[in-house]
């Protein structure tokens, strides 16, 4: 598909790369505890970008038969206008690329009834009477081809499978939302699905009793979920972007020392069984791992080809594009490592709730879910936000849900001693972490 | 184009059938810094079915390849046939309208050269980097659209729209050693290119505000009286209420419907809400909606009680409530779901304005703008632009990280005071829901007083 493009393109133009990806999805969803809707989606897109005169232009169509001329005529009329930029593309020999298992056939080949199994197998074992369960099985097919005028071709097929399920309990003017996913390459096992259904059952146990929020500076332990406020500012100021533009705080600091040292986190296509990973990026640079944060210190920005030519620097493979609109700088899946982790303590469960971390807190919280992260001045490290769903602590035990309570604090800071890594890591999405203890979070009551 | 998707539905088997098409052609110029990101032009279409046979579930098909079409509604309908329901899904009566919207283009996108919009956007970008060299970094865009949507179903609704939209937004940031601010404005509107010559005033006050946000302190967190300008009052009504109207939220929830008793008192006789997706020319009105309901102008709450809520066919039916013309997708690749047009807060008493409210308020805060917000059913959180103390009655210093966050049915039950001094407000961006962002709405709203409020801060 994208050859006869790239050869429309070459003869008029200085390069070309060029991206081609159908995606069909399947869906089933469970509302209120009854299947209700089941769906499909088929897409074809493709997108091209060139460099005309040394400048760069972007087009799209999602066209079932698109026109090669028409799209880099666009494209050429995109580039007029564009940026001059010295973009190297990757070559056909640059490096080989890692053989990384995308494509599951069980989960391709998983058929309407079989979706429909996992999903009434969660709502069944979810059920209550008190309770309204929401789930839905999505699964996705996506081929991908990507390539360029300097010879560099990839392609590969990807499978993905998301379980969702969201369980509401309202009492009153008490409204209690829990969520949780599962979510791979491949579909899950029964033991997956039971450990979602561990996970939503728990913190809900846990949820049925309200207390009164604690006030001060406090230990939190940030669970995978609620990690989000404290991880969000980190990605935003990893990326090579934000560095290049003068708004990253992490600007000139690599190899500097800023957080607790015995954190790594690393962003890695290469994970196999992950929906993110993939052999190449959106620009056909083979995958890699980049380690983001090594033993505490900033290591090294992420970047796709255009804002690696700017930065005067390489692309880390990290180039995702769409159909519409040019490439840009995207994670893949970002995973934490601890050296000797600490704290948690060694009898405790994995799938306990706090990972571990709360024998030893005197007052505390657990954080699962904040409410409006993403808002405000994220990339300073500042967040203020009340919370969602939350749990004190009290002399190592969970006491109850809190829920008129706000958690605020800078992540720069927070990280820079971490009390504890839990002993719960896993996947939530696209990112591996386990919970995380950090020592004086403000804490208000409200 | 109807007369291929009538011919479509008639080849369905289904006890109901409806089908939608859509072409969108749109360009898109966006400045980061001094630098252009991207110009581009587009061109997006496809179809949507959903399909639904008697003791069955929803069948849904979407597809970019129109070729497709007779195929995917077979499947939908095989989907739909494969669920079998014990309790049925019933849609409430609509009429069946026939009708061609098509708005003024106000100067048609399409015909406007690509480099005549980044022209225009450069200017707007100079104009916030011109400001101050505390400006570190800037981004500007600019999105228009030219849209056809065509839909039919097997009940005899053949409705085509055709409709614009410009959305030119611009954010500022400020550095000073190692303090970061952000200034941010949108707009959105459902017009042309004559629509958007005349901002350049409004690029430069928000790099100007970011700039002052560098010199100022945070806000003290507390509980104060707090005043919301109409921007984030529009915010405040559409996160921390509009939510809670959509019907999809009690329809199938026992519990959910008694907390949102139609007759409830939810705040004082001052406060009236509404949500009405016909007022003229706002960006998230349409004649009808997504399963061809014609929109309306539906209370939501009168005088402080509970009278309203917004319907799709399907949660209308449930409830046994009339369609309110609520249904809507975001695009093609996406079924119809319960969500807002345009929310607002009516006016209180004309003549009253926003000194009548400050006048009585030895300290208090004015909160302006909005980033955006969150709810959480009966939580929710936004986090305004900037905001003011207020002073013995009079606005006072600059503040910053002004959030805002409470209950719902508390806070709601605190507006005391509402000016007269209405805005619609015409803003990008759009609102979230079960994957479908960003969906154009618009709220309005007039200065409001909430009697007391708690402002995170510093805390």
């Amino acid at each position: 598909m994208i050859d006869r493009l790239l050869e429309a393109a070459r003869d008029r133009v200085d390069n070309a790369d060029a991206l081609w990806r159908r995606e069909e999805q399947t869906t089933v969803a469970f509302e209120s505890g009854r299947l209700k809707a089941a769906g499909i989606s088929e897409e074809a897109g493709i997108n091209l970008r060139l460099l005309a005169n040394g400048r760069m232009g972007v087009a799209g169509t999602t066209a079932a038969k698109p026109d090669p001329k028409e799209l880099v005529e666009r494209a050429r009329a995109s580039a007029e206008l564009g940026e001059t930029v010295e973009l190297a593309f990757p070559g056909a020999a640059a490096a080989s690329q890692p053989a990384i298992p995308t494509f599951f056939d069980h989960t391709a080949n998983a058929s309407l009834a079989e979706l429909i199994r996992m999903g009434r197998l969660l709502v069944e074992r979810l059920s209550r009477p008190d309770c309204q369960i929401n789930v839905a099985v999505e699964r996705e097919v996506a081929d991908t081809e990507v390539g360029n005028t300097a010879g560099a071709r990839g392609e590969y097929r990807a499978t993905g499978i998301a379980v969702t399920a969201d369980v509401t309990r309202i009492a009153g003017d008490d409204v209690l939302m829990i969520y949780d996913q599962y979510i791979g390459a491949d579909v899950p096992t029964d033991a997956d699905l039971e450990a979602l259904v561990h996970s939503v059952e728990t913190r809900l146990t846990a949820a049925l009793t309200v207390v009164a929020p604690p006030e001060g500076a406090l230990p939190v332990v940030f669970t995978p979920a609620g990690l989000a406020a404290v991880i969000l500012p980190l990605e935003q100021a990893l990326s090579g972007k934000t560095v290049l533009q003068g708004s990253s705080p992490l600007a000139g600091k690599i190899g500097e020392a800023l957080f607790d040292e015995r954190l790594s986190i690393e962003d890695d296509p290469l994970r196999p069984g992950r929906p993110a990973s993939r052999p190449v990026d959106d620009e056909c640079v083979p995958s890699r791992c980049t380690a983001l944060v090594e033993r505490g210190m900033v290591g090294r920005f992420v970047y796709d080809l255009e804002t690696a030519a700017r930065a005067k620097t390489e692309s880390t493979g990290n180039g995702r594009r769409g159909v519409f609109g040019k490439p840009h700088i995207g994670y893949t899946n970002i995973v934490f490592r601890m050296a000797n982790g600490g704290r948690h303590h060694p009898m405790a469960p994995a799938s306990e709730l706090g990972g571990g971390l709360i024998a030893d807190i005197d007052d505390g919280l657990i954080v699962d879910d904040l409410i409006g992260v993403g808002q405000g001045n994220v990339i300073s490290g500042a967040f203020s936000h009340p919370v969602g769903l939350a749990y004190r602590v009290q002399h190592g035990e969970i006491t109850g849900r809190v829920k008129d309570a706000a958690v605020a604090g800078n992540a720069y800071d927070l990280l820079k001693r971490i009390g504890g890594f839990g002993a719960d890591g896993r996947w939530l999405g696209a990112r591996w972490s386990p919970s995380l203890l950090l020592e004086g979070v403000s804490v208000a009551r409200r | 184009m109807k007369d291929r998707l009538a011919e479509s539905l008639k080849q369905s088997r289904a006890d109901y059938t409806e089908i939608r098409v859509e072409r969108t052609w749109s360009s898109a110029v966006a400045f980061r810094g001094r630098r252009l990101e991207t110009a581009t032009v587009s061109e997006d279409q496809g179809g949507f079915v959903r399909v639904l046979n008697k003791g069955c579930g929803w069948g849904i098909a979407s597809f970019t390849s129109l070729d497709e079409l007779p195929g995917m509604v077979r499947r939908a309908g095989e989907l739909s046939r494969a669920l079998r329901l014990d309790a049925p899904i019933r849609l409430a009566d609509v009429a069946p309208q026939t009708a061609d919207a098509v708005l003024d283009l106000d100067g048609d996108v399409r015909g406007i050269p690509l480099s005549e919009k980044k022209k225009l956007l450069d200017r707007y970008n100079a104009a916030m980097l011109a400001v101050s060299n505390a400006i570190v970094d800037t981004q500007a865009s600019y999105r228009d659209e030219v849209s056809e949507v065509w839909y039919v179903n097997s009940e005899g609704a053949s409705l085509y729209q055709l409709r614009p939209e410009v959305v030119v937004s611009g954010t500022a940031i400020g550095r000073r050693d190692g303090d970061i601010e952000k200034g941010l404005e949108s707009i959105g509107l459902r017009k042309g290119w004559n629509s958007v010559q005349n901002f350049d005033d409004r690029f430069r006050v928000v790099a100007q505000r970011a700039v002052d946000l560098l010199d100022a302190p945070r806000v003290r967190g507390g509980a104060y009286p707090v005043i919301l300008d109409n921007e984030l009052a529009g915010v405040f009504i559409h996160e921390a209420f509009g939510h809670l109207s959509e019907a999809d939220f009690v329809y199938e929830n026992p519990q959910a419907r008694e907390m949102m008793t139609l007759g409830r008192r939810f705040g004082k006789p001052v406060l009236n809400v509404g949500d009405n997706g016909a007022a003229a020319g706002l960006r998230g009105t349409l004649p009808y909606d997504d399963e061809g309901t014609p929109t309306q102008d539906t209370p939501l709450i009168k005088e402080g009680i509970l009278v309203g809520r917004l319907h799709s066919r399907e949660t209308a039916a449930k409830l046994g409530e009339r369609p309110t013309g609520n249904a809507r997708a975001i695009s093609f690749r996406h079924p119809p779901i319960v969500r807002m047009t345009n929310t607002y807060i009516a006016p209180g008493k004309q003549g009253v304005g926003f000194d009548d409210l400050i006048g009585a308020v030895k300290l208090g805060v004015y909160a302006c703008g909005a980033f955006g917000g969150q709810t959480m059913l009966e939580n929710f959180s936004f986090t305004a632009g900037w905001g003011h103390m207020i002073r013995d009655g009079k606005v006072a210093e600059l503040v910053k990280d002004v959030v805002l966050a409470g209950n719902l049915f508390q806070t709601l039950d605190r507006i005391d005071h509402i000016a007269g001094d209405f805005t619609w407000n015409q803003m990008g961006g759009g609102c979230g829901k079960g994957g479908q962002f960003p969906l154009p709405v618009t709220e309005g709203a007039p200065h409001v007083r909430i009697e007391e409020a708690l402002i995170g801060g510093d805390v």
